[in-house]
């Protein structure tokens, strides 16, 4: 998997996927302008490109950020998570063209340059409605461009998950930005309460998406271990765990995912390496742990993917006494052979 | 409610019924938000106003040019009756940059009649005329032609707010207010002329070319002021068409009240 970064491959779903974007935003783009042009019909065309893009751009930021929360929820939503970059780029894309278009219409031809006069045209710093809102579309718009430009697989192998990981936390930024622009700039002026409530109720929605979904997965990280006399942790009994799949378990920290296949039992860190998934959600397909985000695989005995791929994960040691399962904390280093744990037939 | 289902990429057929479903109606969801969205932020908007720039057409006008203090041509329109046509310059600029060709055969301007071809921007009885060649503002007549002096009316004071009147007579909507902001700065900080837009309860606007106390341009010392609710102080004088208004800027007051000329 690692060799290969077209490994995602571009099959039907993900074509039909690309389709879905690509025909939504020219919806849009099309209602806003029909729209406008019956009702208001005395708008400059560079107005109307202005609107139409920088609220097609918030809108598809919505739905972004709800993916992420929907599918730890329920994995039945992980097919769009595992796409969701499309959507990021042409989000990007569709915010780029209406901060660069602000930047010509209202900085550019004029006695200083574009960037020096986005800074200080509008110099109420201290102010709260009268605060330079552009600015905060610009910072908004230079983490999405990070982040769009470091989407591919290429960066995420050369940037280390971790760091990859935080540049993309980064969208929680540029949504508090863009939600400041919007609120401290076009709401000032144009202050309907039904875009004011529509964008209102969106960031209600986001947030408490978020909210719920952390709250569960801060139960699974309180789950108490006990020690026996060696320091080995007791985790769970046996049929606690369903066949090819696994529970995950935090420990020391660590969230680590033990899986149940073939009557065995093996356990690995429960990071994928790809783009950092929950290997515990995954499944035993052909005998690999494969990743429920994007279906990289790895052997649950030496936590490798198999050939060619190079992908390793850490493993752990198991013991089983009486249906009781118990796991030695300390982790081995990445990729290495561990026996698995054999289950009584009674 | 136990999921068994288990989508891989690349493993055919792997995309369950349950999953299935999910996705779809959460397609029609986003989609039904979209379509919601577009709805909402294009109807609520606010009315635009019918000014005119006239981007793509070029008109020539004859006139005598005047500076009071800010370049103007005064055109006759009928007889005993004079219009003064604000100069521009391209972009955020104002008509100076774009009369120093022609300087270079008259030291002075002030009274001489000149051709200019440019773009017009006209909006409720005022107009505008962007200049974006040199070469095309040509000397008709350099004898000097008598300007009328600008009569005192009185000391008012007014509510309004500044604009720049390059975007708010026609180049741009809103040419006025928070969103247009920056772009009026940049505007009258390239010598744009400032004016005051008021508008009485009959929504009646007026309009006043802004000065010093000495009739001198002012541009730097406004910039903080435009584009926000002020109340204003000055003298008023009558020049033809066009109200001037002489003020001291300390006497410039910002309001919290939106000004009328957003309705
Ligand atoms: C360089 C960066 C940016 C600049 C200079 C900029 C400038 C502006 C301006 C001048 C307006 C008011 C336009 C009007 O209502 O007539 C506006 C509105 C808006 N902007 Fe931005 N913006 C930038 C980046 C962004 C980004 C990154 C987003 C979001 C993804 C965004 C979303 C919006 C939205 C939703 C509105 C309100 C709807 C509208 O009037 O277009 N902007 N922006
Ligand atoms: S995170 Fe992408 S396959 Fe695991």
């Amino acid at each position: 998997m690692g060799l290969n970064y077209q490994f995602v491959l571009w099959n039907k779903h993900k074509k039909m996927y690309d389709k879905i974007i690509v025909l939504s935003m020219l919806l849009y783009l099309i209602l806003f302008a029909v729209v406008t042009l019956v009702f208001n019909s005395e708008t400059s065309i560079e107005t109307l490109i202005l609107r139409a893009f920088g609220s097609l751009a918030i809108v598809l930021l919505h739905i972004i950020l709800v993916i992420g929360p929907l599918s730890r929820l329920n994995t039945n939503f992980l097919p769009i998570l595992y796409n969701r970059r499309h959507l990021g780029v042409s989000m990007f894309i569709t915010a780029l063209i209406h901060g660069g278009f602000a930047l010509i219409q209202f900085h550019a031809l004029g006695n200083t340059n574009v960037f020096y006069s986005l800074f200080t045209s509008n110099l109420d710093y201290n102010s709260f409605t009268n605060f330079p809102f552009q600015v905060l579309g610009f910072f908004a718009l230079l983490i999405l461009f990070a982040m769009a430009s470091t989407s591919h697989d290429f960066f995420l192998k050369n940037l280390s998950p971790t760091v990859w990981k935080r540049l993309h936390m980064l969208v929680y930024l540029a949504y508090a930005l863009i939600i400041g622009h919007v609120f401290l700039g076009a709401f000032q002026q144009e202050t309907s309460p039904f875009t004011i409530g529509f964008l209102s109720v969106g960031f209600i929605v986001v947030g408490s998406l978020h909210l719920i979904s952390s709250f569960r997965e801060a139960k699974i990280d309180k789950s108490i271990i006990d020690k026996d006399a060696q320091g080995w942790l007791k985790v769970c009994t046996i049929d606690e765990i369903d066949d090819d799949r696994a529970k995950i378990f935090t420990v020391q920290n660590e969230r680590i995912a033990v899986f149940k296949y073939d009557g065995k039992l093996s356990a690995v860190h429960n990071v994928c390496k790809h783009q950092g998934g929950p290997l515990g959600e995954g499944k035993i397909i052909d005998g690999c742990i494969t990743c429920p985000w994007h279906g990289y695989q790895y052997l649950p005995h030496n936590g490798q993917s198999p050939p060619p791929f190079t992908e390793k994960v850490a493993t752990y040691e198991l013991k089983l006494l009486e249906n009781i399962i118990y796991i030695n904390p300390k982790a081995f280093e990445e990729g290495t052979e561990v026996e698995p744990t054999q289950i009584q037939k009674t | 409610m136990k999921n068994e289902e288990f989508y891989v990429p690349y493993i055919e057929g792997s995309l369950g019924m349950r999953t299935k479903r999910t996705l779809k109606r959460f397609v029609f969801i986003a989609l039904f938000l979209l379509i919601l969205g577009a709805l909402l932020f294009s109807y609520f908007q606010n009315t635009f106003k019918n000014s005119t720039f006239e981007l793509t057409k070029s008109t020539e006008i004859t006139g005598v040019y005047h500076e009071s203090p800010y370049p103007m041509l005064r055109v006759q329109i009928d007889e005993n009756t004079y219009k003064n046509i604000i100069l521009l310059g391209f972009g955020k600029m104002g008509a100076h940059p774009f009369l120093k060709k022609i300087r270079k055969e008259a030291i002075t301007l002030n009274g001489k009649t000149l051709k200019i071809e440019g773009n017009l921007i006209y909006y409720n009885g005022k107009t505008l005329l962007q200049i974006t060649d040199d070469e095309k503002v040509i000397m008709i007549n350099s004898s000097i032609t008598k300007l009328p002096k600008s009569k005192a009316i009185s000391q008012m004071s007014f509510q309004g707010e500044i604009i720049d009147p390059k975007c708010y007579f026609g180049v741009m909507k809103p040419g006025f207010g928070k969103i247009h902001r920056s772009c009026a700065v940049r505007c009258i900080s390239g010598g744009v002329p400032p004016i005051l837009a008021t508008s009485d309860t009959n929504n009646i606007s007026q309009y006043f070319l802004i000065t010093d106390m000495n009739g001198k341009p002012i541009n730097n010392d406004i910039l903080p002021f435009i584009g926000k609710p002020s109340e204003i102080t000055g003298i008023v004088e009558q020049l033809e068409d066009w109200y001037i208004l002489k003020i001291n800027m300390e006497s410039f007051q910002l309001i919290s009240e939106k000004s009328n000329i957003y309705d």
